[in-house]
């Protein structure tokens, strides 16, 4: 053994347990800080305090969680340290100044959060400034996560990152093209989205469980009121997400074809335990979508605040509806017939819990809360399962490590820019070269090497699908294909 | 870990460093202090009824709430800072003490958990169910110290590392040897009691100005017994100080020889004066102050006893070269100097009104004092083992020439014949070579030529 074990789960599953309940708490907290303050300039314009109540009892919560998700940052770090020490040493190498601005940002949001929730009444007569104060977190979160949805999707797409070169050349600190990676608009966009409609449906969620426990009139309809337009924020955000989602998809489908195969196709560490995990994360957001349609749908006859006009719930059930049967045609149509299936059955439930409960939201808020829950989750676990194991994808992590102590150093004045730099390993040319460049723009090399069998064949398929190569190439790639030299 | 260093701009890499942990230090410690004394403080008003100490322990868990987040943030610094500036360092200790670490965050989410769902937000709705909020308080102080025990083992092991640092392809993940080294229960304790004294100090500081400033009379009187109470357990836990901090430095001297040095007169020396200084201060200010404020035989005797244990911390400790004429000159001064405290303390008790503005002012500055005594006592210990990260077992990759042979020179011409750095500047004639090679030729003395070079060198350089 080489490396720290973790007894029992393993590794991969510490980090991955630990990964998600960071992501989980984090996420929650982006969203509570965006829903406080919408929660505050809607009670602010309608003079209603009962909002304003509201946003501070979540910004309590928003203390507690947040301060738990740094615990279990800094847990992560330990795990990572430990279990991963070569792959979490060098990307902080490759990324380091980002990961210090990001800390920075964590600083400014830990204090401002801070402010904003235990001076809350002290800044009574200053509200405007107030509210301004609780603002600033949703930007200062969005550029938190935006540095490591950086550094996430250079994992998954390292597009042109310049990995190598890290520890070759020096990369010192700031890899711009790793940073911006394929994947990395997209893992923006949806992650951004799905964290103000996750903590606000987490909100509603909160408030659905409250107005179970509650007796008094007054305060049901204070939680009414607060599940009312934390599901109506929740829902705006959520609305884009399926779309975002897509292109999100389709840039994996280009830049990291093998998760992307894994997503669709339920393979890998996708399918654990006999259940597609993101197939399960689709059915849930297929129910959120039904049940949302029909609480609006319904809170619109109702006449309620915070709601949409019925000719904008049937337009958006529609176009989900076209976006799922066009989904259908790329993938498969069971997708289509089962999204339509669990999309009918939640507005069905929908319906059912909403006459239940003589017209309250409160079974649609708790539920809608634990699936937006259970989406986090799932979204994460499949976008880390989809990829095959992160040591493939720096060159340098598979190979032998050597540490090698600093002690000469002892004796001499160290300046970096006298270090000679490390010779370049030489490119590899010839038919190694062919094999990698021909090979991948279809597939991965891992199918290659798994494959046994007559080369000269499966060379001939590859170009009937469309490969072009000349005679001397193909026979160059036959030919180190059957010696079994490494390409 | 064969990583390129990354360079910081501005400042020096261990400048940086030292920043961000000065950052998050003080508030880490007082949120320590403060969750161990606010359920001893909530647990006194419970058995005497005295709602004063159960609103002191309250605005101390209070005030330890709103520094938990920047507090918490700040800390997450520490590791993203060492990560990428010595990478080496942090994966091979790391590994050496990956179990601690991880129980290290297992409390720390425990003692979130305790200190906010159990402590600090049923305050109000736990008023009937007193022993179990007290309860609760007990356990978030038993993991914030769990806590303090994992760094300062760890801490600890940087400056007596008793066992080798594992390299990366060497999983140890934990070792009792390790984290049980010799420095750790001095550190611990020092530490322990520095935290209580320091923050009871300054918030006995702070609530004697809001004391001066209220106009209500009740909240005036609050805020004077309250400025007063802190102020004394702060004053009196300081006692204990001297006596862990003697047994500390003899630690050192027995297993990090070269840190001992460079703090008793080498390269450290000037910051240690200056935090002996600052502690001088916080003595005499003080102690006065309590002698003008109370009539109690047992703080007032407590107070002379603990300034006699001062005296016989330094009756043990070596003279300091300090005053000309040799040992009987300091240790006639040093006798002299406490015994006219102690009279003059037992002369003005009574005499003066500790309610005078004046007094006020002073409880702030000795809490200033002693918060600052604090900072430098950790800046002393980490400057004292440089160019080593980890003692004699890891270097800093950044490490100058001056520093490698300053090393060198304490450590090999140090401890038998020449005590201190300072002995070295005693010889009138610098004749460096010829001393070198004499010494180089006592039984049991191994210093290479190119060591005898360097030693020559820096001795010439810093011994003119």
């Amino acid at each position: 053994m080489t490396s720290l074990e973790m007894p029992v789960i393993g590794a991969k599953w510490a980090i991955g347990f630990i990964a998600l309940f960071h992501t989980s708490v984090g996420s929650l907290a982006i969203g509570f800080a965006f829903f406080v303050t919408v929660a505050q300039i809607a009670a602010f314009r309608t003079r209603n305090r009962s909002l304003d109540l509201l946003a501070k009892k979540v910004q309590l919560i928003h203390v507690c969680i947040y301060n738990i998700g740094t615990i279990n940052a800094i847990g992560l770090v330990f795990l990572l340290s430990g279990l991963f020490p070569q792959f979490f040493g060098q990307i902080f190498v490759q990324f380091y100044w980002p990961l210090i601005v990001e800390e920075f940002l964590f600083f400014l949001l830990a204090t401002t959060l801070t402010f904003h929730y235990f001076f809350w009444d002290r800044l009574w007569g200053h509200k405007k400034l107030h509210i301004f104060l609780g603002a600033l977190l949703t930007p200062f979160f969005i550029l938190q996560v935006y540095i490591i949805n950086g550094l996430g999707a250079f994992m998954l797409t390292p597009g042109m990152g310049e990995a190598e070169l890290t520890l070759r050349a020096g990369v010192l600190g700031w890899d711009r093209l790793g940073f911006y990676s394929p994947s990395f608009l997209m893992l923006n966009f949806h992650r951004g989205l799905a964290n103000i409609a996750y903590g606000s449906f987490a909100v509603a969620g909160i408030c659905g469980a409250m107005l179970y426990l509650v007796k008094r009139p007054r305060i049901k309809e204070f939680y009414e009121e607060g599940g009312r337009l934390a599901f109506y924020v929740a829902f705006a955000a959520f609305l884009s997400l399926p779309l975002v989602g897509y292109f999100y998809a389709h840039v994996l489908m280009g830049q990291a074809n093998e998760a992307f195969v894994n997503l669709m196709w339920g393979r890998g560490d996708i399918v654990a335990g006999g259940i597609d995990w993101w197939w399960l994360k689709h059915i849930f957001v297929a129910a959120m979508l039904g049940l949302c349609l029909v609480y609006f749908y319904q809170a619109d006859k109702a006449k309620a605040p915070f709601t949409l006009p019925a000719v904008m719930v049937w337009s958006v059930a529609i176009f989900y509806v076209l976006f799922y049967m066009a989904m259908g045609m790329v993938m498969t149509w069971a997708f289509f017939w089962w999204m339509l299936a669990v999309g009918a059955g939640g507005a069905l439930l929908g319906r059912h819990l909403l006459g239940f409960h003589q017209g309250s939201g409160r079974g649609l808020y708790l539920l809608i809360g634990i699936l937006s829950f259970m989406t986090v989750i799932l979204g994460g676990y499949a976008r880390e399962a989809s990829r095959p194991r992160f040591v493939d994808r720096i060159a340098h992590y598979d190979q032998v490590f050597v540490p090698r102590e600093r002690q000469p150093f002892l004796m001499v004045e160290v300046d970096p820019g006298q270090i000679p730099e490390a010779v370049p390993k030489p490119e590899p040319s010839g038919p190694q070269i062919l094999i990698r460049r021909k090979c991948v723009g279809c597939h991965t090399l891992d199918r290659v090497k798994a494959y046994r069998g007559d080369w000269g064949t499966i060379v001939r398929q590859m170009e009937a699908y469309g490969l072009k190569l000349s005679h001397l190439e193909s026979k160059a790639i036959v030919g180190l294909l059957e010696s079994g030299q490494p390409y | 870990m064969d990583l390129p260093l990354i360079e910081t701009p501005v400042a020096a890499r261990w400048v940086w460093m030292e920043e961000v942990t000065y950052s998050h230090i003080p508030i880490a410690t007082l949120i320590t202090a403060f969750l161990v004394l606010a359920p001893i403080y909530e647990y006194i008003g419970y058995r005497w009824g005295d709602k004063r100490f159960d609103r002191l322990a309250r605005s101390l868990v209070y005030f330890s709430m709103i520094l938990y987040s920047p507090g918490a943030a700040l800390g997450t610094g520490i590791p993203m800072f060492i990560i990428g500036l010595w990478p080496e360092f942090w994966h091979r200790w790391a590994n050496l003490f990956f179990w601690p670490l991880i129980f290290q965050f297992i409390f720390f989410l425990t003692d979130v958990g305790f200190l906010f769902f159990g402590y600090y937000l049923p305050w109000d709705r736990m008023q009937n169910r007193k022993r179990l909020h007290i309860f609760f308080g007990v356990m978030t102080a038993v993991f914030g110290l769990l806590i303090q025990v994992v760094w300062d083992s760890l801490g600890g092991y940087m400056t007596t590392a008793n066992t080798p640092l594992p390299m990366i392809d060497q999983p140890v993940g934990m070792s009792w040897t390790a984290f049980f080294n010799p420095s750790f229960p001095f550190l611990f304790f020092h530490r322990f009691f520095a935290n209580i004294s320091y923050t009871m100090l300054l918030t006995g500081g702070v609530l004697a100005i809001k004391h001066l400033r209220q106009k209500d009379p009740a909240e005036k009187a609050y805020f004077g017994w309250a400025g007063d109470l802190t102020f004394t357990v702060g004053l009196l836990t300081f006692f204990v100080l001297p006596f862990i901090g003697w047994g500390f430095a003899r630690v050192l001297q027995d297993q990090a020889p070269v840190v001992f040095h460079s703090i008793m007169g080498g390269h450290a020396s000037i910051f240690f004066l200056v935090k002996m200084g600052l502690i001088g201060l916080l003595l005499l200010l003080g102690a006065a102050y309590l002698f003008a404020r109370h009539r109690s035989r047992f703080i007032l005797w407590t107070s002379t006893l603990g300034l006699a244990g001062i005296y016989l911390v330094l009756h043990w400790h070596p003279a300091l070269d300090l005053l000309p004429g040799g040992k009987p000159v300091w240790r006639a001064a040093y006798t002299v100097v406490i015994a006219g405290l102690l009279v003059l303390l037992w002369r003005i008790k009574g005499r003066t009104d500790p309610d005078r503005p004046w007094w006020k002012a002073a409880m702030l500055a000795v809490g200033l004092a002693s918060f600052l005594a604090f900072a430098l006592g950790g800046f002393v210990r980490e400057r004292a083992r440089q160019p080593w990260t980890v003692y004699e077992e890891i270097v800093k990759p950044e490490v100058l020439p001056l520093e490698a042979d300053r090393w060198l020179v304490y450590d090999k011409c140090l401890g038998c014949h020449h005590q201190s750095p300072k002995d070295l500047a005693r010889y009138a004639k610098k004749d460096w070579e010829d001393r070198v090679a004499t010494e180089r030729r006592r039984p049991g003395v191994r210093i290479t030529d190119e060591e005898a070079r360097r030693i020559v060198a820096f001795l010439k350089e810093n011994y003119r």
